[in-house]
């Protein structure tokens, strides 16, 4: 699903509009930079409360095509700035890191695993 | 006698510092802004501490060896040394525990280590701002043994802290906590430890434009390596001193 769909779905707001409107295929969650680097598979769209300008430097290193940030966690300008310079799709909701997971997998695959 | 003290700096090492900030450079703004006793903190790595050594050797400023350790929490802690050969080998040790995975250059920053005058001896592989798989407390314990001080860094801000990761101050085996909001009350309960201030600088610009007032002994200065006993107990006191950072256009 394209990220512009996604966005659509899961009522995501932008950061900044003119993203890289990229074809995803997976995604990641966790709040531990780490633990992204350490496992998270590349070009997965990354699901976290980390709103600050490192996840975009891990997410650079992973071609994440995209950072979600959940509990409207405030972000800064320079991590704007890190997003739009790495042309990394950006956004924020007001869901939680289980419920975005759980809607981007719905959107991801058509149906969980038996 | 009071001294100004700027204990968190990092230099070109770190993915995140200045190409601008070696040890050259650092050194000659703290003499500029008459930092007395400084300390050289690159995440996981000390390899540019041995050029800083020689040149605050050089420039009658007392210096402290070390690192801003990325604990398997996320947690940022400061180790401290008073001797280059400490901290070094606490630097091999870290490093073979940084996680393999490369550093991009291009995309996280440029890892070099350098000499005195600021020629490339090397570059580090490991992309350092990644965790190593031991736990604040077993840092502590690591950094202890090795005859080091434990500052946990910026306690208050919203990243790689004790607040951010653990939602407070938890209990454990450090010698002061580093805070950097400065210009209000702190709303957390920082449960009786020393509190020092430091720039945290990645930029020259930012060198000492946070930085801790010590008291110490007249002799503090003059001594071959700085008393670590000596400045646990200057710890208590300390007082910050701020100034906004300053100007690019001033340097």
């Amino acid at each position: 699903m394209t990220l512009e769909e996604i966005a659509k779905r899961l009522k995501l707001k932008a950061l900044y509009s003119d993203y890289e409107n990229i074809f995803c295929t997976n995604a990641y969650c966790s709040d531990l930079l780490s633990d992204i680097m350490g496992n998270a598979k590349d070009e997965s769209i990354l699901i976290s409360i980390q709103a600050h300008k490192n996840t975009v430097a891990v997410a650079s290193l992973k071609d994440s095509p995209a950072i979600i940030i959940c509990n409207n966690r405030p972000i800064g300008e320079d991590m704007i700035e890190a997003c739009k310079d790495e042309g990394i799709a950006l956004f924020v909701t007001g869901d939680n890191q289980f419920e975005v997971s759980a809607k981007l997998y719905a959107c991801l695959h058509k149906a969980l695993p038996s | 006698m009071k001294i100004k003290a700027d204990l968190h700096i990092h230099s070109c090492l770190s993915p995140c510092g200045s190409l601008d900030m070696s040890p050259k450079r650092i050194v000659q703004e703290l003499k500029q802004r008459d930092i007395a006793l400084a300390a050289l903190t690159d995440h996981n790595t000390s390899l540019n501490c041995p050029a800083f050594a020689s040149l605050c050797k050089a420039e009658g400023i007392q210096a402290l060896f070390g690192m801003e350790v990325q604990s398997s929490e996320e947690i940022h802690i400061l180790a401290l040394f008073n001797e280059l050969s400490a901290s070094l080998d606490f630097s091999a040790f870290v490093y073979a525990l940084i996680p393999n995975i490369k550093n991009i250059p291009q995309k996280t920053g440029d890892q070099v280590y350098v000499d005195e005058d600021e020629n490339i001896l090397g570059e580090l592989d490991k992309y350092l701002l990644n965790s190593i798989p031991l736990s604040i407390d077993e840092v502590a314990k690591e950094i202890h043994e090795r005859g080091g001080l434990v500052v946990p860094a910026h306690i208050d801000r919203p990243s790689f802290s004790l607040t951010s990761q653990f939602g407070l101050v938890t209990e454990g085996e450090w010698d002061a906590l580093e805070i950097v909001k400065i210009d209000r009350e702190p709303a957390i309960d920082t449960k009786g430890y020393p509190l020092v201030f430091s720039s945290d600088a990645h930029h020259p610009f930012q060198i000492a434009s946070r930085l801790s007032i010590l008291e110490v002994d007249e002799d503090f200065l003059r001594k071959n390596c700085v008393d670590l006993s000596e400045l646990k107990e200057a710890f208590k006191t300390a007082r910050c001193e701020s100034k906004p950072a300053f100007s690019k256009n001033l340097l």
